[in-house]
């Protein structure tokens, strides 16, 4: 599965949910093929923390489901969030992790899970009541019907091809952040 | 413990519901009151950096929070608010217990503590020294009304002075 069809495959099921998306090539892609979706909050540094943010946007909006895109690099970085997500029990936040086994972009190197590192297995050890690991796009998009139907939270670790290279957009930082907002009526 | 009570009724003044800690044992003095607080909603975090990302999210969907710790774990932070909260100026009200000051028993503190003005200064994030509780209401008041207004983080570093310190 690439991750371009799979970022896709998301996109193609929702309407306005807040998608909160790990640096690099995730918010590439998100951004490319979603360009103008004010519901999308890309993140350039804090990484591994994506799945943090989603957090705060699942306890600040309790009636809206929330995706969180994330990265296996990332969450190895951040793997006791998926403790404090399991503790508060948001039932709206949906956390997907597109896991390329490797560092994608800094030159590929192999992440833990290229070995023995299984982060739905992870997850279900901390806690995460629903967990599923798809290697499929069809596996991928039932995973995710569910997860958009049903309580959670979810954490969905979708095995996807590394070695994808999308362009790099010019973005606003703080001009995303002032759209994302007014989706909540903030300004 | 009146310094705790006052930082309670600055957050609730502000709507600041949502807190983020890594317990120490300075700021769990305010945060057992908190916990017991149906006002405040609790986010124990396994790691300061952590904390900030949840609260910030919450900042970006609508709901105000704040961040306590020990200065320790502000080293764990600087990450985060330097790739995070000022490129996309996101506020929070930060509540920093020191160690490291008069009283410090432990060296392995000392050091950190001492650092964080200036990184604070690097970063160009404002913060407040309170020692002294006749001071606190205008400063904790006033340092959140900052923190929203310049849409940036504002640190109160809590003073062994204020505090007692760790086993006081």
């Amino acid at each position: 599965m690439l991750r371009v069809d799979a970022i896709q495959s998301v996109l193609d099921r929702v309407k306005d949910e807040p998608i909160i998306s790990n640096l690099g090539g995730t918010t590439f892609h998100l951004h490319n093929l979603s360009e103008g979706r004010d519901a999308n909050l890309y993140t350039w540094g804090a990484m591994g923390l994506s799945s943090s943010i989603g957090l705060g946007v699942a306890l600040a909006a309790p009636d809206k489901k929330v995706i969180v895109m994330d990265g296996d690099g990332s969450l190895l970085m951040n793997l006791g969030s998926l403790g404090t997500i399991a503790r508060q029990d948001p039932k709206n936040l949906i956390h997907i992790v597109w896991d390329n086994h490797q560092w994608a972009g800094t030159g590929g190197q192999p992440t833990h899970t290229a070995g023995v590192t299984d982060l739905a297995a992870v997850a279900k050890g901390a806690g995460i009541p629903k967990v599923e690991a798809v290697a499929t796009l069809e596996g991928l998009e039932e995973a995710f019907n569910r997860a958009m139907t049903e309580d959670g939270p979810w954490c969905i670790v979708a095995d996807v091809e590394g070695g994808d290279k999308p362009n790099r957009p010019e973005v606003s930082i703080e001009e995303n952040l002032q759209r994302f907002r007014r989706t909540f009526g903030q300004v | 413990m009146a310094w705790g009570e006052e930082i309670i009724q600055g957050l609730k003044d502000a709507d600041c519901s949502l807190i983020g800690y890594v317990p120490d044992g300075i700021t769990w003095r305010v945060l057992r009151l908190m916990e017991q607080d149906p006002f405040f909603h609790m986010v124990p975090s396994s790691r300061e950096e952590e904390a900030v990302g949840i609260i910030s999210g919450a900042y970006a969907a609508g709901k105000r929070g704040a961040l306590f710790m020990q200065s320790s774990g502000f080293g764990n932070c600087i990450n985060a608010l330097a790739t995070l909260n000022i490129p996309y100026r996101i506020p929070i009200p930060m509540f920093i217990g020191m160690r490291g000051g008069p009283g410090e028993f432990n060296m392995a503190q000392i050091p950190g503590a001492r650092a964080i003005p200036g990184i604070l200064d690097s970063l160009g994030l404002q913060y407040f020294n309170l020692t002294r509780e006749d001071e606190l209401p205008k400063i904790i008041k006033g340092g959140i009304e900052l923190c929203y207004a310049g849409r940036l983080p504002v640190a109160n570093l809590l003073s062994t002075l204020l505090t007692g310190g760790r086993d006081a």
